[in-house]
């Protein structure tokens, strides 16, 4: 019964024309950021940055080098859009068309509903942060050849990720950091799911979901709060970029993983009980 | 098939419900009768295990909802006023996503359940190209689909036309017919009340204000319509001898327990008020229940001064 459920809700989710919007977003994105990284000064920058540091530099722009280039403004502004989008529906576009009520006139407990819809929420970040990597990985091959990677990641507070690496061992981090990106994507999805559980519209849980996020990359930048950065959320989205790192922080990446494993279970409890004791009313 | 005891719901500081007791037996159809705010909604709401109510015990099919809701609503369809599905999909897929809520159900069923009401042919279109009709007819598909023994309906004939409302009136007659189903009805439509249902109970800001058959309703009160040269006098002086017990539209009044017509007559004739007509007025559901809500609001009204 349960993945009968499962199968329903993904049917609703990736019946809707407004879940591929995401999906095409990226795909335009990253062919216009393709087309400015083939025919702008980009790649001159670049290949002076590696010769300084003495690295050949046609051997590092690569289709690699480019995908993670152009994940970084799709992971910082349309991912978050799109995931929080697809989350603020979730269960209060139900509940505004009244789809829920008829739902919930049947013997499924609000929490199991609940959860179905919540991991059919992570099933379509998955989904999401897979096809950008995966299209990001696949366009910029169309266009730059398939060798070494090189990583120049300038992070908030002064640290830089630098390394090169070879195209074997390029590929295995840039798959573990969309395991890592897979996870954040889920952590936005929660918290848009977890305003979605209260009574409002979908698109105020969206926008309240990316306030949480803009405050926290706010707050995170103030020299004030330097100190508190840890409990920013957005500092422990960054997690994706240490996998790049030489020697790579394992712990600091663990870390990071256990606190938006963390905030998961905790906007997914907060939605549930307040769901679970709200009048679902017409 | 439905209990409710003592079930109140309070919004804020505002109560939508009040101490309501309610009792739908098995194969019955009742009507729950309100105007708009009266508590209708509410009560289905906690029917269905969709508001919790305040205080009070709630009982559907034999099971405590707010405690064991899914053996509750095991065998409950339900249809609400705006009939929503997700119209971007076919509704055969609507029905199939929505009987994977109570229990995995053959395609079989659904055919059978599609076919009975009509929407074979049209069961793979989309949704979006359904029309309003459609749409209800649906909505009895995805209530019918896991074989309920009680159905709820909250305004199922509204926004249908005349055709669409005469259909909806003869579905509900033939489900109770041949399916054998308890069924609960609310409904604006009087007149729909008055054709369909064997019970009735009468709602007014949130409280019950009648519960009883259609005979009992229409028997409360025993109108004879009187023609009299002054109106206004003749009443006064019938209501000050303890003759009748109400009037209503300047040419109707209500006999006392007892009284017969012949009674009035000779009283008018000796308060030499002349007498043009006496006829007994057939009390209709739609009378009946536009005095029960005058008068509770008169009782209403009375109340609030005294406190």
């Amino acid at each position: 019964m349960f993945f009968l459920q499962l199968r329903s809700e993904l049917a609703k989710l990736f019946g809707k024309k407004r879940t591929y919007i995401g999906f095409g977003a990226f795909l335009l994105s990253q062919n216009v950021m393709l087309l400015a990284f083939r025919y702008s000064n980009w790649q001159n920058g670049t290949a002076k940055l590696l010769e300084s540091n003495g690295y050949l530099a046609t051997e590092f722009i690569s289709a690699l080098t480019v995908a993670v280039l152009m994940l970084i403004p799709q992971i910082l502004l349309l991912m978050p859009l799109y995931v929080m989008l697809v989350g603020g529906d979730l269960v209060a576009k139900e509940a505004e068309d009244g789809t829920l009520r008829m739902i919930l006139s049947r013997p499924i407990s609000r929490f199991r509903l609940l959860f179905t819809k919540w991991l059919t929420g992570v099933i379509f970040a998955a989904i999401l942060v897979v096809s950008l990597g995966a299209m990001a990985l696949f366009f910029a091959r169309c266009w730059f050849e398939w060798k070494g990677m090189f990583i120049f990641i300038p992070i908030p507070g002064g640290q830089t990720i630098f390394n090169v690496l070879s195209a074997d061992e390029g590929l295995k981090y840039y798959a573990l950091a969309h395991v890592l990106l897979a996870v954040n994507a889920c952590t936005m999805l929660s918290l848009a799911f977890m305003f979605s559980c209260f009574n409002m519209k979908p698109a105020a849980a969206t926008i309240l979901a990316l306030s949480f996020l803009f405050l926290s990359v706010v707050m995170e930048g103030m020299p004030f709060f330097e100190d508190w950065k840890e409990f920013a959320l957005t500092h422990h989205f960054r997690s994706w970029i240490f996998v790049f790192a030489k020697p790579m922080p394992l712990a600091q990446i663990a870390e990071s993983l256990c606190v938006l494993v963390g905030v998961n279970v905790t906007a997914f409890v907060i939605g549930a009980t307040h769901f679970h004791m709200r009048d679902i009313k017409s | 098939m439905i209990q409710l005891r003592g079930v109140s719901k309070q919004f804020g500081t505002r109560w939508a419900v009040r101490d309501l007791d309610l009792a739908v037996p098995r194969g019955e159809i009742f009507g729950l009768l309100g105007h708009n705010g009266a508590g209708k909604s509410t009560t289905i709401g906690m029917m269905l295990g969709q508001v919790w109510p305040t205080t009070g015990e709630l009982r559907i099919c034999t099971h405590d909802i707010t405690r064991h809701r899914a053996q509750a609503l095991h065998r409950v369809g339900a249809i609400f006023e705006t009939p929503v599905f997700y119209d971007y999909l076919s509704g055969w897929k609507n029905l199939q996503i929505l009987s994977h809520y109570t229990a995995p159900t053959p395609p079989e069923r659904i055919a059978k359940i599609v076919d009975w009401v009509g929407l074979t042919g049209r069961e793979h279109d989309k949704v979006s190209k359904y029309s309003h009709g459609m749409r209800t007819r649906l909505a009895l598909a995805q209530a019918l689909l896991p074989d309920p023994e009680l159905l709820i309906l909250d305004e199922p004939s509204d926004g249908l036309d005349p055709e669409g409302i005469h259909e909806m009136r003869l579905t509900i007659q033939r489900l109770q017919k041949e399916l054998g189903l308890t069924i609960l009805l609310s409904s604006h439509l009087l007149n729909e009340v008055e054709q369909l249902c064997t019970r009735i109970a009468v709602l007014n800001q949130g409280k019950k204000v009648f519960e009883g058959t259609l005979a009992d309703a229409k028997q409360t009160k025993q109108w004879v319509r009187l023609k009299v040269g002054d109106f206004a006098r003749a009443a006064a002086s019938l209501l000050a001898d303890q003759l009748i017990t109400d009037t209503r539209d300047g040419s109707l009044v209500a006999l006392a327990d007892g009284v017969k017509t012949d009674a009035l007559v000779r009283r008018l004739v000796a308060l030499d008020i002349p007498v043009f007509e006496v006829a007994p007025e057939e009390e209709t559901l739609e009378s009946f229940y536009l005095t029960l809500m005058h008068d509770s609001r008169a009782e209403g009204r009375k109340l609030k001064a005294e406190s």
